[in-house]
């Protein structure tokens, strides 16, 4: 009698289990052809690019995202005043042209006719001026980059601590011109007009989405050499050819289908099975892959550091810092342990990173740090006498595979070297990263990428002083970069910071380099200037071709 | 019968309210926020302060449990601070279909072929059939499905091309994970329903029944198979919770996008109101469950029929 209720409730719970919208994603961009397992971008007149991306599209709002993924989509989408073009070098975007003043402070961009939305308005310099001055502002600016336009626009640092946004030296003088005034000479601004903080957007737009601003593709507004068809957290997004870009006529390919896979595993039988034009290779599959014609590497602008914590126990000694600087050997753990383009760190800057006169920063400096076993044994004898008995020393790491692998390398090579027992403390990142907030350790692994081609990205952040960046406070060294920041020759300006990198590594040993960041990649030999640009916004879209 | 539903909703409310409270205060006590750290780490204490703020993550933890407390009485789970601006019901429902589909297709076919086998099993008990269906049942619980996931996918997907390799596109995506998770089920279920039908033919019931004379199919249909489920519809609960709220390793291995990474991910990120949402969700869900599990017992065996009659 009750046979006909409870046959009713299972069928609920079956059918609540699945109460939702019933579609798998994607399959609305595209007919499934993923049997046949062939690549169809040469056939047709429509070119295709499979790309992927190793985590979710979390965040599309530009005042909000702050991790490459979601950078990776809004580059491709959107266009600041400048982009960086396949050399790395910024070229006129939704700006025609630039005039500078002799002081080298105020910036006067003229936006080009033909820039416009993809609703078909224009954009106008009040749209760089609305989005700008939301990121500057906390209440909107929520993911941590106003540093970015607080360091160098006139008045921004006052109106994020609650001052007047008409102080604020970022000017609409008509549609057309903007004109942007500077604390400091900054020759790297250019660069970071390409950033997606930087990038222009129509207030009236944001307005009438409301909460939903960017939630979905048909919630935001493009501007870029794409538009986005779909988009999905979780499974990816599918961009299309902007026919209104202004540079319409030099974009290529027409479609990106960007996929998220977070198994490097699963992305290199994608790739293997056609699905995918290139791939990231895990270090696990690099040998086997080096003789396959698609196999490249490539380097990023993000180099991994111990950062010492100056007031806490046993480092605060110079000679035990000194100590640990010199004893182990990056170049062993870049090329056998790391093994995927990774190269060992000489110095905080990373390779070819812009120095002046055609010269790398690195190039001029030289390395500053490497492996010398004899000495380093030397320091930490001359530290053990200071202190009056050896100290323990503790490694605070993330618990990412990566990082407890370089861990583990450092403990092996300090024991070999100065005949210590490394305690590694393996945290969340969260907690790693509260530990350090707090004080509250002794060194961490820890890794900073460029947001743009100077060396300033990286000095500028040992002159805060924060625990988080060691408790470091040296006058001599926030001279430097104070000085640096305004100085108008370039010459002297590259000095001020050689100068400083020396002190942070050599003379106060603040941190140590370990490793400067590299991929290993397969790419389709039929996918070319496929641009992945080692720092800023990861990849354009824009120059690739599909033969 | 109406009653009994009646209490266990009151209970299942109950039980969520608990479940949340716990929940909200163990996850506050994680460290970090759900920002990007590194980044505020440029920031004055002051700007950093105003974008917790924003967020009202600036108030004492109690207030904030106030106010999501009274929010989720109000059926609003909130919005998630990873996924800038989504609602968290939208984002658990667009997730829970492909966990669900899965993990439903596992679950039936785990459950078709583990009783299969396990009746093969008891009935040719001490045969090679029996053999056969043991070590079957033992390969199944001790490879891990990742690994089988790994080898469907080098195998069937790439090498073969019968199936896609990875990815949530059409139907035939799903096919792969389900297989690989279903194996566990398989060898579970085989496993348990061998062992319980060995001992109900052992009963004296069975052997009346054979007295009377009754065919071999009539005595397993009526009497051994029916009374050995019981054992089986109470770890079938946990079996159904367990897969139809998706896993983690086996979504990431085929790139689909489901609810068990969104979980782990939220965790990861103390994306608080997603983290809260799932657990709501999936406790609810796990009591359901388990009341269906209870209704089901009654169905299956007469003596345990549910407070008939005194309701």
């Amino acid at each position: 009698m009750k046979k006909k209720k409870l046959g009713l409730l299972a069928s609920l719970l079956v059918v609540s289990a699945m109460f939702t919208g019933c579609s798998f994603s994607g399959s609305d961009s595209k007919p499934a052809d993923s049997a046949s397992g062939q690549t169809t971008s040469s056939a047709g007149s429509a070119k295709e690019l499979k790309l992927y991306v190793e985590n979710e599209i979390k965040d599309l709002d530009q005042w909000k995202a702050s991790d490459d993924v979601s950078f990776t989509v809004l580059n491709n989408v959107n266009e600041g005043l400048y982009r960086l073009d396949l050399k790395n070098e910024p070229q006129p975007a939704m700006a025609e042209k630039v005039d500078l003043t002799e002081d080298k402070l105020t910036y006067t961009f003229t936006l080009r006719d033909n820039a416009k939305w993809s609703d078909g308005t224009p954009v106008t310099a009040q749209d760089f001026k609305y989005a700008w001055l939301r990121e500057i502002d906390p209440k909107t600016g929520t993911n941590g980059y106003s540093f970015i336009m607080t360091d160098y626009i006139v008045g921004a640092a006052d109106y994020a601590a609650g001052g007047s946004a008409d102080k604020v030296g970022i000017e609409a003088k008509d549609d057309k011109t903007l004109v942007v005034k500077l604390t400091q000479p900054t020759p790297y601004f250019l660069r970071l007009t390409s950033l997606a903080p930087y990038f222009p957007m129509k207030e009236e737009f944001v307005k009438s989405k409301g909460e939903g601003y960017a939630i979905g593709a048909d919630s935001m507004l493009y501007n870029g050499p794409y538009t986005l068809t779909s988009v999905d957290a979780a499974s990816g997004a599918v961009l299309t050819k902007n026919a209104g870009y202004w540079d319409a006529a030099n974009v290529a390919v027409d479609k990106v289908d960007l996929k998220v896979i977070k198994e490097k595993s699963t992305a290199l039988n994608a790739y293997k099975a056609g699905q995918l034009d290139r791939v990231l290779l895990a270090s696990s599959d690099v040998n086997a892959s080096k003789t396959d014609p698609g196999f490249g590497t490539g380097i990023n602008f993000k180099t991994t550091y111990l950062q010492f914590n100056l007031k806490a126990d046993g480092v605060s000694n110079l000679n035990i810092r000194k100590a640990l600087e010199f004893g182990f050997d990056s170049k062993l753990l870049a090329d056998q342990v790391l093994n995927n383009g990774s190269k060992a760190a000489t110095g905080m800057i990373p390779d070819e990173m812009s120095g002046i006169d055609g010269k790398s920063f690195r190039e001029t400096q030289g390395g500053l740090v490497g492996v010398d076993a004899a000495k380093a044994k030397e320091y930490w004898e001359q530290g053990v006498k200071e202190l009056g008995k050896a100290p323990k020393i503790t490694m605070l790491v993330a618990d990412t595979s990566e990082v407890k692998d370089v861990a583990t390398f450092m403990q092996s090579e300090y024991k070999k070297n100065l005949g210590i027992d490394l305690v590694i403390d393996t945290k969340t990142s969260k907690a790693r990263g509260q530990l350090m907030d707090n004080s509250n350790y002794q060194m961490a692994i820890t890794a900073w990428g460029a947001d743009y081609d100077d060396a300033m990205t990286y000095l500028d952040l040992w002159a805060n002083h924060t625990p988080y960046r060691g408790n470091y406070e040296s006058t001599n060294y926030d001279k430097l970069i104070a000085d640096a920041k305004k100085e108008t020759d370039e010459k002297k300006r590259l000095d001020m910071m050689l100068a400083a990198e020396k002190t942070l590594l050599n003379d106060d040993v603040v941190v140590v380099p370990i490793y400067f960041g590299g991929y290993s990649f397969l790419l389709n030999n039929k996918v070319q200037n496929l641009e992945y640009h080692p720092y800023g916004n990861p990849v354009d879209f824009k120059y690739a071709d599909v033969k | 019968m109406k009653r009994y539903i009646g209490i266990r909703i009151i209970y299942l409310i109950l039980t969520l309210f608990i479940i949340s409270t716990v929940t909200f205060f163990l996850m506050k006590a994680l460290p970090g926020t759900p920002f990007d750290e590194e980044k505020l780490a440029q920031l004055p204490q002051e700007q950093k302060q105003m974008i917790y703020a924003s967020y009202g993550l600036d108030k004492p933890v109690f207030t904030q449990y106030v106010n999501y407390i009274k929010n989720v009485a109000k059926g609003d789970l909130g919005t998630s601070f990873f996924y800038t601006g989504q609602k968290v019901k939208d984002i658990i429902s667009s997730r829970l279909f492909p966990s669900a589909l899965i993990g439903l297709q596992a679950v039936l076919l785990g459950l078709a072929i583990g009783m299969i086998l396990g009746i093969v099993a008891a009935y040719r008990h001490n045969t090679g059939w029996d053999y056969a269906t043991m070590i079957i049942a033992v390969l199944g619980v001790s490879i891990p499905n990742f690994v089988l996931a790994a080898l469907l996918q080098y195998f069937v997907g790439l090498k073969w091309g019968l199936l896609p390799v990875a990815f949530w596109e059409s139907y035939p995506s799903s096919i792969l994970p389900s297989i690989a998770l279903c194996v566990g089920v398989i060898a579970l279920i085989a496993r348990f329903v061998r062992t319980e039908m060995l001992e109900v033919l052992d009963q004296d019931y069975v052997t009346t029944a054979k007295a009377k004379g009754l065919g071999t199919m009539r005595i397993m249909f009526q009497h051994v198979i029916r009374n050995s489920l019981i054992s089986v519809i109470t770890i079938l609960g946990p079996i159904v919770v367990n897969l139809l709220t998706g896993s983690l390793v086996i979504e990431n291995i085929f790139g689909i996008p489901g609810i068990g990474s969104l979980f782990v991910d939220s965790i990861k990120m103390n994306d608080y109101s997603t983290i809260m949402g799932i657990t709501i969700f999936y406790s609810a869900f796990y009591v359901l469950v388990m009341l269906v599990v209870d209704l089901l017992y009654g169905l299956v065996d007469p003596r345990i029929r549910l407070a008939s009659g005194k309701g």
